[in-house]
């Protein structure tokens, strides 16, 4: 093949930084804001930092409310941020954990052992995505108290789950239906239990896809503030973006920019590390006869 | 058979008690005037509520404004989502960085990002860019209406992390095609353009619908959520803020559940339709 001509190199250079830009600019505006100090706020250039500090973050852990300058302890509240951190590490770990379990069990029964009718069941539990959220807190609400779950954070472990399930039992109960029968069979005739196949065989072959069903979760679960801020009211039982909702941005400007930060690196990077492993585990999902 | 139904369990049991027992109340409560501001309890009033709905122009306007909403930012999404893909499909020096550039505003947990990018556009007052912020804000909302900054905010905040998604699937859709097949249609025709339709769109059909779907739905997720963060329910009122100010500043519980169940049988109706497309293929054919 002919070499390309020059301009067309240059046009596809300048397609891939403007979609380089476009993405992650917003991301490069926040991180920029939360290594600021409080004076190159008001008077920097809002588009770079000259003096990065990290105090925005030291204070984030160390502010215990006494009063500082002119602004006193009623104005500038002290914020747990060690105890958001620790709850939310709990309930996004909880919850990929719940949702990989329950949709793994469920995808194998859907796309392997396939009772009668699981097409549509499948397609039943992928329709559940249509279910308007916008006032099902309140009979939600009903469900919560009468499991006794109020203001507790293990309420979350119940409804993250349900938001990534159907999308992973879907690209999982795919992979297995795609999953040559023979493969597991072979071992079945070697004298292997249909347990110890399927955690000796199925399991280990299906990674990629499980990375892809759990960074999917992690990223769904992730996104959420809505039902985080609705459900968890007391401050000590909040995680990272409920308690965030809840502060005065006007004051603690730097600081809730900082918490965003705090809250965003650890989950971009997780994400990160497993992106290849993301986008080879759909693939394999979606391949006829992987 | 037994094993199969004992391995749905855990995940069936999870979903009727968080998504199917609170629906089935709300579809039930539609058909009834319960609110907490009356104390003689619910009376059923039959499908009243929803016949009000389909009267009151409000509704339709309310109705045109999300159903437009979620078609323009799914169009748009698709369309940044195929180039993001096409990008990247093909190996160049530096893509593992631009890949991760477009994996990014997805991977970015929207919870957070949200409010940054709505404390970006519209910031506290004492920041260097608040001033610029506020006069774009005033140029725009002056031009179309009172909240119109903060629409389209929430407008290019789910264009953002959606074509993100959109890109990344379809780049495993890409990949999941045998080479072999674009290599053929590189020797058939010469046209990039019909190339494009007739080959790469066919071929990713499975993934397009996947897409389309997720994002549809993000989008009425987006709006009823992120729309009362920023607060600027003036100018488009959508289904998912009437909704929730009918139920919560109103108290009418019943007419609050017609209204959020509305766009349920629209979005039914995509969903059967969209199945075809990407329902996993019965290996018994083969």
């Amino acid at each position: 093949m002919n070499p390309r001509p020059w301009w067309r190199r240059l046009g596809h250079a300048g397609l891939l930084l403007a979609t380089a830009v476009y993405c992650v600019f917003p991301i490069y505006f926040m991180l920029v804001q939360s290594l600021k100090s409080a004076e190159e706020d008001v008077f920097g250039n809002p588009l770079i930092v000259t003096r990065p500090t990290l105090e925005n973050f030291e204070e984030l852990f160390e502010r215990t409310g006494q009063p500082r300058n002119f602004v006193g302890r009623a104005l500038k509240r002290d914020y747990p941020f060690f105890v958001w951190l620790e709850n939310t590490l709990v309930i996004f770990g909880g919850s990929v954990a719940i949702t990989l379990a329950a949709g793994l069990a469920a995808a194998y029964a859907l796309g392997r052992l396939r009772p009668p009718g699981y097409r549509w069941w499948r397609r039943v539990i992928f329709a559940t995505y249509i279910v308007p959220h916008t006032i099902l807190f309140v009979p939600l609400y009903q469900v919560v108290i009468r499991l006794n779950l109020d203001d507790n954070p293990l309420v979350l472990l119940l409804v993250y789950p349900t938001m990534a399930l159907p999308f992973c039992i879907w690209i999982l109960s795919a992979y297995f239906q795609n999953l040559p029968r023979e493969i597991e069979e072979s071992a079945l005739v070697e004298g292997a239990s249909r347990a110890g196949a399927f955690y000796r065989i199925v399991l280990p072959m299906s990674r990629p896809v499980l990375i892809a069903a759990g960074i999917f979760a992690l990223g769904t679960i992730a996104s959420d503030f809505t039902i985080a801020s609705m459900f968890l009211l007391s401050e000590h039982n909040q995680t990272i973006p409920a308690g965030l909702g809840t502060m005065e941005v006007a004051l603690d400007e730097l600081l809730a920019v900082a918490g965003i930060n705090l809250m965003a690196i650890p989950v971009v990077l997780i994400c990160a590390l497993f992106a290849r492993g993301y986008v080879r585990g759909l693939t394999a999902a979606m391949v006829e006869g992987a | 058979m037994v094993t199969a139904y004992l391995l749905l369990a855990p995940a069936t049991l999870l979903l009727v008690t968080v998504l199917a027992y609170p629906v089935g109340w709300e579809a039930w409560i539609s058909l009834t005037d319960l609110s907490p501001l009356n104390d003689r309890g619910a009376v059923f009033v039959g499908f009243r509520n929803y016949v009000r709905l389909l009267t009151d122009a409000a509704f339709w306007q309310a109705a045109v404004i999300t159903v437009g909403f979620a078609t323009l930012t799914t169009l748009a999404k698709l369309v940044l989502g195929v180039a993001f893909a096409l990008l990247l499909a093909r190996p160049f020096r530096g893509r593992a960085l631009v890949f991760l550039a477009v994996f990014l505003p997805w991977a970015y947990p929207a919870s957070v990002s949200v409010m940054g990018w709505y404390w970006t556009l519209s910031p506290p007052i004492p920041t260097a860019y608040a001033a610029f912020m506020g006069h774009l804000k005033g140029t725009v909302d002056h031009a179309i209406g009172t909240g119109a900054w903060s629409f389209l905010a929430v407008t290019l905040f789910n264009i953002w992390r959606g074509s993100s998604f959109i890109g990344v699937l379809l780049l495993a859709g890409i990949n999941a095609v045998p080479p072999e097949l674009f290599e053929c249609a590189l020797l058939e025709c010469r046209s990039a353009w019909r190339r494009f339709w007739l080959v790469t769109v066919p071929l990713l059909r499975p993934f397009l619908a996947l897409a389309v779907f997720l994002s549809l739905t993000t989008a009425f997720a987006d709006l009823a959520n992120v729309w009362l963060l920023t607060a600027g329910r003036v100018v488009f009122p959508v289904i998912g803020t009437q909704a929730y100010w009918l139920a919560i500043k109103a108290g009418q519980f019943g007419a609050a559940s017609a209204l959020s169940l509305m766009l349920v049988p629209f979005l039914l109706a995509v969903l059967l339709l969209l199945f075809k497309a990407f329902d996993p293929p019965d290996e018994a054919r083969a």
